[in-house]
């Protein structure tokens, strides 16, 4: 699905220059649960808005369904963007002044979809991710288990090939971390290919693969099986 | 949805929102008014069809004091254009005269009504083809035979209901004009709209002005050129403007060169298009009143820059805020928004933000339109909401604000990169480097303020010179009308005088042409002494009687008065008619005599103290003031302190008394005087006006950037109230950055400010040196507006108790 090759990324401040990415290379298939984990400042984060294209190498490949995405202009990667991934954020970022329906509603927006057919997607979600009820309200309104699952409702209403999600169960309590970690699973049975970025080994669990980054350089990717041992 | 969006967004940023739209509607407000006065102005004389076609014939003149026009044709030369001007197929003769009007008593002794002159307007002689070249819509008449015959006029409607009721009574009804000519309404048309420079209240048949030449002063020689003497004509086409002033140019070729004293003719006629009637500043017109296309360049300009400043503060509160929309961007984007569609919305929220304050601007201009008059001549009752070119601007307006304001946050806004938005590093990041732009906006408004500040203090210095300056005679307590010199009210003038006399309010009464300062003028070529070559140059004259000194307190430099007589024989000169002709001591002038036009022999007796002769726009000239009983139609009457109108109550009832049959039209001297500067009053009153409204603009939008600035530092002044700094510290330290700017724009506008202002005041002869001070107080007005707005919001941060901005964390 996806192949980064000699990824590199470092701020040049003055003569100094500090990297973050050093020459990762990394294939994910299509279905994979894919856990990236580190310690702070590792560089997990700046990986995966590199996945997600809301950043770019300074150096290296990325070739998204064989297409070469480090060639790309910020429209085109806009493009493939709308259309192939999804994100989930530990801070949630959500759109305060909109309610859990429009929030939800906006991604269906920015790729022109039909009215009539937005509204049926929409109840859809709403009514998989038990939320009918809440469809009126405003984030601020929502506890943070409620937020975040608007925000995951948000990331897959467009059906996306790729989720991408940043500590997503980093602001959240444990049994409100669970839930979403079990729908996250949940949609990985479904054929979604997940990538997500966590402190918690816990979460780890319920991927398929672990890559382990520090300072920058790949230390460690294995099946998670074997941690299960 | 995103309108819903918009207005959520405003509610939770009221303040903002409210400082957008009150600072863009006060500034749209500013536009439209302005709007409305150039719309007004440029719509002059659109009323006649054939507006783009119609010509007046001037007159240009050369002599060694340089070129001057006039809108003046002597009578034979009115003759000779039809015939020599080809291009003109209509020709109008015309006369403007300003008559007092009555309907006569009847038979049965009812007495005559009487009727005051209303203002501006403005009666001609003319003849038919007048009818050609403007079209003016007839309620009862014949244009083709209502001014044919002597005695004839055609009224328009609103002085026909006056006179009689109604305009279908006024048809062969009989008008007294200035007491003397008796006339028949031979014709009523209807009223010509207030913007058109034509502000007829009656036209008379050309014979009836040769009928009454000795009461119009009718001179049908080639020397004589009467400003109210004027033709108009028709083009038959308007590129053919050229080819018919090459045919005017022969037009009194011959004569104006043997009346010339260098031979060769100092005169031509030249042709003025109606579009430029109202926008001359070299030609004056019937109505009085012309407004140079620079002027109204400059109001658009004013116009321009309001906007500008409200827009600014648009764009800074925007910018400034944009890190608090970080997120939602950065969401955005990882949404798919392309870069486009975040144009869109962006501009779309500015465009409510432009309804919004259009609505507001709107209101606002609806409840200024009275004060319109203190800076224009704008009718308040002219049309405004109701003109579709209104409703047009408004849309217009609504565009630009949302470009103007809206395009540069957009830009800025969608350059987000998403990956920093998220992280909501971009205030503390980028936002450095955008703070320029904001930092050169703030400077640029406060320039702008500053500017008008600067302004407003220097013509209201000006002003305060004009009022207090001595002019040289006295302008106060004096009371002065118009009568009608025809030899029957000339034999009363004595028993007015010593009527008037009796009034124990009366000090002094004189006749004469004009007062000492007047818009009038009267020229004369002159040789000193007479046997001497003409000088190169024309002497003003004012003819009056002996009490002209007494009333109007003249000073002498040498010499007396002149005796009293009923012609010229005697005269005074002022000092710069002595300066202008060698005379070194006044002494030396009396005595000798000196040679007006043809007549010699003219003995000056004495030398008046130099007075201003017009207004303090243009300087001392040579000038001579002798007697000429028959020229006299002013009369100005002294009166002591005390109970002015019950003064001119005695004034009127004394005229009534000896001239029953006159309308009596009295004015305060002091009050004509203060209408010269009106044009300087309405300056400064924009100025003033604008300058408020400029520093309103700058200190809100200030206020909105203190603010924001004082809510995005609230940690790091916790950080520093818990290390011990105090509130005064900490006030400071937010207030010098805003401070600075101001410090800044003060350094910008005050040598701007000198140039523009040292520019206008170059019109006037007489003026003010620019002082230090004035700037010094420009600048503390800025600083301190600025300042207290500033101090309003840090101050509140530095009060603020820094457990609660540390705890957010």
């Amino acid at each position: 699905m996806l192949s980064i090759k000699n990824i590199e990324r470092f701020y040049k401040t003055g003569p100094l220059t500090t990297w973050v990415l050093r020459d990762i290379n990394l294939k994910v298939s299509e279905g994979e649960f894919v856990t990236i984990m580190g310690p702070s400042g590792s560089g997990k984060s700046t990986l995966l808005n590199i996945l997600g294209m809301l950043d770019q190498p300074d150096a290296g490949e990325y070739l998204f369904f064989d297409e070469p995405v480090h060639r790309f202009n910020e429209k085109r990667r806009s493009e493939l963007h709308k259309h192939y991934i999804g994100f989930v954020f530990q801070a949630y970022h959500l759109i305060d002044e909109l309610t859990v329906y429009e929030n939800i509603e906006t991604p269906l927006l920015y790729r022109g979809i039909k009215s009539a057919e937005r509204k049926a997607m929409i109840a859809d979600v709403l009514d998989r991710f038990n939320m009918v009820a809440k469809k009126d309200l405003f984030p601020a309104q929502l506890s943070g288990g409620q937020q975040q699952l608007v925000g995951v409702a948000r990331a897959i209403i467009g059906k996306p090939k790729l989720l991408l999600a940043d500590e997503p169960t980093g602001n959240l309590h444990s049994s409100q971390g669970e839930t979403i970690m079990e729908l996250f699973a949940q949609l990985h049975r479904e054929g979604m290919t997940i990538i997500q970025v966590t402190h918690n080994e816990k979460n780890a669990q319920y991927g398929t693969r672990l890559i382990q980054l520090e300072d920058g350089f790949v230390r460690d990717d294995a099946g998670v099986a074997r941690l299960n041992v | 949805m995103q309108f819903k969006f918009i207005l959520r967004s405003m509610a939770r940023n009221k303040v903002y929102a409210g400082i957008n739209i009150l600072g863009l509607g006060l500034g749209i407000a500013a536009v439209l008014l302005i709007f409305q006065v150039v719309r007004y102005e440029l719509g002059y004389n659109k009323n006649f069809s054939r507006y783009d076609r119609i010509v007046r014939v001037v007159t240009q003149s050369q002599s060694s004091e340089g070129e001057s026009w006039n809108p003046c044709v002597p009578i034979p030369a009115m003759f000779a254009i039809p015939d020599a001007v080809p291009e003109l197929t209509q020709v109008a003769r015309m006369r403007e005269f300003w008559p007092s009007i009555s309907v006569p008593g009847a038979e049965d002794g009812t007495p005559p009504k009487k009727f005051l002159r209303k203002d501006p307007s403005v009666a001609f002689f003319t003849e038919p083809s007048f009818f050609e070249i403007f079209d003016l819509e007839w309620l009862a008449g014949d244009p083709k035979t209502a001014l044919r015959d002597e005695g004839s006029v055609v009224i328009i409607r609103s002085e026909a209901e006056r006179f009689f009721g109604s305009w279908q009574a006024a048809m062969n009804e009989t008008l007294v004009l200035d007491n003397v000519a008796r006339v028949t309404v031979r014709g009523v048309v209807e009223d010509l709209p207030p913007d058109c420079d034509l502000p007829i209240n009656m036209l008379a048949s050309w014979p009836t002005y040769i009928a009454q030449q000795a009461l119009y002063y009718y001179d049908d020689n080639w020397g004589s050129c009467n400003s109210s003497n004027q033709v108009f004509g028709l083009l038959a086409d308007a590129s053919q403007l050229g080819a018919a002033e090459r045919s005017l140019a022969k037009v009194g070729e011959k004569q104006y060169a043997e009346n010339s004293s260098t031979g060769k003719a100092d005169k031509t006629h030249r042709l003025q298009p109606m579009s430029d009637l109202h926008f001359s500043d070299k030609l004056n017109n019937s109505a009085f009143r012309t407004i140079t296309k620079g002027r109204l360049k400059v109001l658009s300009f004013i116009a321009l820059l309001i906007l500008g400043m409200a827009c600014f503060n648009f764009i800074n509160l925007s910018t400034a805020m944009a890190s608090q929309r970080a997120k939602e961007i950065g969401v955005r984007k990882t949404l798919g928004v392309g870069r486009g569609q975040l144009l869109r919305q962006f501009l779309g929220e500015t465009a409510v933000v432009s309804v919004l304050s259009v609505a507001l601007g709107v209101a606002v201009a609806r409840l200024c339109l009275p004060l319109l008059k203190h800076i224009s001549d704008v009718p308040v009752e002219a049309p405004f909401l109701s003109l579709p070119q209104t409703w047009a601007f408004l849309v217009f307006v609504t565009i630009a604000v949302t470009l103007l304001a809206g395009f540069y946050p957009a830009v800025v806004l969608a350059g987000f990169e998403p990956a920093g938005a998220l992280k909501n590093s971009v205030g503390a990041v980028r936002g450095g480097h955008r703070a320029w732009v904001r930092q050169s906006l703030v400077v640029l408004q406060f320039s702008i303020a500053i500017a008008f500040i600067v302004g407003t203090i220097i013509t209201l210095s000006q002003l305060h010179f004009i009022r207090t300056k001595d002019l040289g005679f006295d302008q106060n307590l004096i009371y002065t009308f118009y009568y009608n010199n025809d030899s029957l009210s000339v034999a009363k003038l004595n028993t007015l005088k010593n009527r008037l006399l009796q009034a124990p309010e009366v000090e002094a009464v004189s006749y004469n042409t004009d007062p000492p300062s007047s818009g009038n003028s009267w020229m004369s070529n002159f040789a000193f002494p007479s046997n001497a070559e003409d000088a190169d140059f024309a002497l003003q004259i004012k003819y009056a009687d002996t009490d002209y000194p007494k009333t109007f307190g003249l000073r002498m430099a040498a010499g007396k008065w002149y005796d009293p007589s009923d012609t010229m024989k005697q005269a005074v000169v002022n000092e710069a008619f002595l300066r202008k002709m060698g005379v070194e001591k006044p002494e030396d002038a009396i005595g000798e005599d000196l040679k007006l036009g043809g007549r010699a022999g003219i003995i000056i007796t004495g030398v008046v103290q130099d007075f201003h002769a017009f207004s303090v726009h243009q300087p001392i000239a040579p000038l001579m003031i002798s007697t000429q009983r028959d020229y006299y139609y002013n009369a100005a009457v002294k009166v002591n302190p005390g109970d002015m109108a019950a003064a001119a109550r005695a004034i009127e009832s004394a005229f009534d008394e000896v001239y029953p049959e006159q309308v009596f039209e009295g004015h305060w001297y002091d009050e004509t005087i203060a209408r010269f500067y009106e044009d300087e009053n309405r300056f400064a009153n924009a100025c003033k006006g604008f300058g408020v409204l400029a520093i309103f603009i700058a200190c809100i939008g200030l206020f909105g950037l203190s603010s924001h600035a004082a809510a995005r530092r609230a940690k790091e002044i916790g950080i520093r109230k818990v290390l011990g700094a105090g509130t005064a510290g900490i006030t400071a330290l937010l207030a010098r950055d805003f401070i600075k700017l101001v410090l800044v724009a003060f350094v910008l506008a005050a040598p701007a400010g000198w140039y523009f202002m040292n520019r206008w005041l170059q019109d006037f002869a007489y003026r003010i040196d620019i002082q230090w001070w004035v700037f010094v107080v420009a600048g503390a007005v800025a600083l301190v507006g600025a300042t207290l707005v500033v101090a309003l919001q840090t101050v509140r941060a530095a009060l603020a108790d820094p457990v609660e901005s540390l705890r957010s964390e």
